[in-house]
């Protein structure tokens, strides 16, 4: 009896100072892994989706809150803002969409007039070769000039219409948010 | 054995993957270039040695019948923080390792040291063995990588240093050019140890 006793609380006590000195160590990185994500993740199709401004749209980044989830978290949405002299002209914003192996994330610049400016995929689970191509320029390039109010269609890649579809299903969820919160977004 | 001796076993005598044939898993899927395998060689070598400490440490305070599932938290602790430090300032390493780190939960060489020596020895002695033992490991996951990438890519620490016409043998990046890579150097390691032999008469 005694000796199970100890079992238990050693265990115990083992797990708890573990625990403890983990969830310090998480606090202390948290920023700078949110920095690291967004730097090495977003920071390429955010450089490419917008051009011709004169501000840090990674630094200059803010958060909006576009709804909740069923436990009444608020989920914020990140905005990049493109400004020339201090004034926003253009937004880049990120959208997901259902794929092929998953959800596609989609970077997509829009100005402010609600045009669409280019799109950049920031993760993907496609199938390498395949799926995968919605990547290139040569996709992304057939959205460059849509507008918010117009339905998002451009002709897919033969062999890869799921992935065609997840990048259209993200890019029109981008663009909702653009109609929706535009207040917000260009303020 | 002195605490010398306990560190410099880790370098030639017991060297992992060689010697104590353990952690081959990570050895042979993280060493595609040579800072790939330092990287993940010196992830092991910080879990080792203070996963080596604490175990020494508590080794009076922890039962016998819970000793396996204690070392196991006090291992998985100090990699979840190793996985975290990584992913907050070296994020480019933590994406190329990626599954590799987690993993170095369940990786023998740590479980193993804990085990047959930390639980056993004082803390001084267990400190010495983890930094020989995590040394070794990481030089030969160094050596191993430089390897597979000269062969492999022609370059050296992300530098070209193979002449304009070489033409890469991209068999050596891949899981069967680890094999035979690691086959060659433990038949070097062979050859020296028994030239060595002959020598000492």
């Amino acid at each position: 009896m005694r000796d199970i006793l100890k079992m238990i609380i050693v265990l115990t006590i083992i797990g708890a100072v573990s625990g403890l000195v983990l969830s310090l160590v998480y606090d202390g990185t948290k920023a700078p892994i949110e920095y690291q994500t967004i730097k090495f993740v977003k920071e390429p199709a955010v450089k490419k989706v917008l051009t011709g401004y004169d501000n840090d749209p990674i630094a200059d980044r803010k958060k909006i809150t576009i709804g909740e989830d069923e436990k009444g978290t608020p989920i914020d949405l990140i905005i990049f803002p493109a400004k020339k002299q201090g004034a926003t002209f253009a937004v880049a914003l990120e959208g997901k969409g259902k794929g092929f192996g998953g959800l596609i994330g989609v970077m997509v610049g829009v100005s402010k007039d609600g045009t669409l400016l280019d799109i950049g995929i920031t993760s993907h689970s496609e199938t390498p070769g395949i799926g995968a191509r919605v990547s290139e320029t040569f996709f992304t390039d057939r959205f460059k000039g849509l507008k918010t109010n117009q339905e998002v269609k451009v002709d897919g890649i033969s062999g890869a219409t799921y992935s065609s579809a997840g990048v259209m299903a993200a890019v029109t969820q981008a663009l909702g948010y653009v109609t929706t919160f535009s207040k917000e977004i260009f303020s | 054995m002195t605490i010398k001796d306990e560190f410099t076993k880790g370098l030639w005598q017991t060297i992992p993957p060689f010697r104590l044939v353990l952690g081959l898993c990570p050895t042979l899927a993280t060493t595609t270039s040579g800072l790939n395998g330092m990287g993940m060689g010196l992830a092991t070598t910080f879990v080792l040695v203070f996963s080596n400490l604490f175990v020494s440490l508590l080794r009076r305070f922890i039962p016998n019948q819970v000793r396996i599932a204690s070392f196991i938290v006090i291992i998985a602790s100090f990699v979840v923080i190793v996985e975290l430090v990584m992913q907050a300032y070296f994020y480019p390493l933590f994406k190329i390792l990626g599954i590799f780190i987690p993993l170095i939960v369940v990786n023998c060489i740590i479980l193993g040291r804990a085990e047959a020596f930390a639980s056993k020895q004082g803390p001084l002695a267990s400190l010495a063995d983890g930094l020989g033992i995590g040394l070794g490991f990481t030089i030969s996951l160094f050596v191993l990588g430089c390897i597979r990438e000269l062969l492999g890519s022609g370059t050296l620490l992300d530098i070209p240093v193979m002449w304009s016409t070489f033409e890469p043998f991209t068999f050596m990046l891949k899981p069967p050019g680890a094999f035979v890579a690691l086959g060659i150097l433990l038949a070097a390691m062979n050859c020296i140890s028994q030239v060595q032999a002959r020598k000492g008469g």
